[in-house]
């Protein structure tokens, strides 16, 4: 009886040893991970560069934010106009018709599919039918992933004059923007004529062309 | 503390956190199958007694280490961070509780919230590398699901590496199940 009490014992006793021996072995591993982490992680990120990536921009108007369904209340409305400069530093304006915008977030998953569609689709020119299709990089955040959004559009052959947003993101608001990316038709005379986001397919864009023509 | 330094940490945690899942697995099956069955029992006793004290210390450096990564790195946690957060967070008291009572029974508790987490841990990996599975098609201006704020190794996102968590959560439960010690 006292026999099988003390292999209990001993049987429970080497047991406990062995907890603590798995215990200190992944203490030790997880030890020195942290200090292969700080002796490898301490050198290997470059302090971002943003100068270029957000710029001073001039906004004149505003109109209603895209609703989620139903009417949109920016139909109709004159379109803002927003004067800033692109990445390169020319000087340039958008918010005059006919046009399509194109707004753009480095970090969006989304924008950075519809970039190559749009790509492709225009094949190098800057207006397809006489419409000129203009492109905003806003929502600049150094850390999120894809930046610069300037290195992301050149890496991706963008043709597009694009204006860079202030750190605000003043042109995307001015817009009504609500999600990414969005588009915004507008006409010969200044006037908005359709508006979408997420990413669409050629046939869209062709259509919010027809839009911004008056053939929508 | 340094983002790169912190987030490397992490992920190489998460790494050990994958082979020890895969490993178990693959003892699994190789048990089921006749193949070196008294050994795999030998292992997984070995590592029943401490376990639970194993699955409470992944779950506290999980919620350690996603309050870092929104608190002192500045990445905002989306919505689906979130409900990983609600399924983390709990566990870390709950394990740490369990582990200090002995009670393997909590498994009973602990495995359908750890379940849950890894669910909304897999589909918010598969939203970062398929946007277009959001119904919307949109990027949320304020915060996305589908931005990847960390990327390490190629492929180990935060909700990667949460995860892992929840993985090696479930499997050490379920090893520390096979001794049930009365609380």
């Amino acid at each position: 009886m006292s026999a099988s009490r003390t292999d209990n014992r001993r049987r429970a006793r080497t047991r406990e040893r062995k907890a603590n021996l798995v215990v200190i072995g992944v203490g030790a591993l997880v030890v020195l991970l942290a200090v292969v982490a700080v002796l490898v992680g301490s050198g290997d990120s470059v302090p971002p560069d943003e100068a270029g990536e957000v710029q001073p921009v001039e906004v004149a108007g505003s109109i209603a934010p895209l609703p989620a369904s139903g009417n949109d209340p920016g139909v109709g409305q004159e379109a803002p106009r927003a004067t800033g400069s692109t990445f390169e530093g020319q000087g340039t304006t958008v918010g005059e018709g006919p046009s399509l915008l194109l707004f753009v977030a480095h970090w969006c998953g989304h924008c950075q599919k519809e970039v190559p569609v749009v790509t492709d689709w225009l094949d190098g020119a800057t207006e397809v039918r006489g419409v000129q299709i203009r492109a905003v990089s806003t929502a600049v955040d150094e850390k999120a992933p894809n930046y610069p959004p300037s290195a992301w559009l050149e890496r991706e052959g963008w043709p597009v004059p694009t204006l860079v947003d202030d750190a605000d993101g003043s042109v995307a608001t001015a817009f009504g923007l609500t999600g990414f990316p969005y588009f915004v038709a507008i006409d010969g005379d200044g006037r908005v004529v359709a508006r979408t986001s997420g990413e669409q397919p050629v046939p869209v864009l062709e259509a919010l062309v027809d839009a911004a023509l008056g053939q929508g | 503390m340094r983002t790169e330094t912190v987030t490397l940490f992490l992920a190489m945690l998460a790494v050990v956190a994958q082979v020890a899942v895969v490993v178990s697995l693959v003892l699994l099956v190789a048990a089921r199958l006749g193949v070196a069955r008294d050994r795999v029992r030998a292992i997984a006793d070995g590592v029943a007694p401490s376990a639970l004290v194993l699955a409470a210390a992944v779950a506290l450096v999980a919620t350690v280490g996603s309050l870092w990564l929104s608190e002192g790195a500045g990445f905002p946690p989306c919505k689906l961070c979130w409900y990983q957060r609600i399924a983390m967070y709990p566990l870390s008291v709950v394990l740490a509780v369990a582990a200090w009572r002995r009670d393997a029974a909590v498994r009973r508790y602990v495995l359908p919230v750890a379940v849950i987490g890894a669910g909304i841990s897999t589909y918010h990996v598969l939203l970062e590398r398929f946007p277009s599975l959001e119904a919307s098609g949109t990027c949320d201006p304020m915060n996305p699901c589908t931005i990847r704020w960390v990327e390490r190794f190629g492929y180990l996102t935060i909700p990667t590496m949460a995860l892992s968590a929840f993985a090696l959560i479930i499997t050490l439960v379920l090893v520390a199940g096979r001794e049930e010690v009365a609380p």
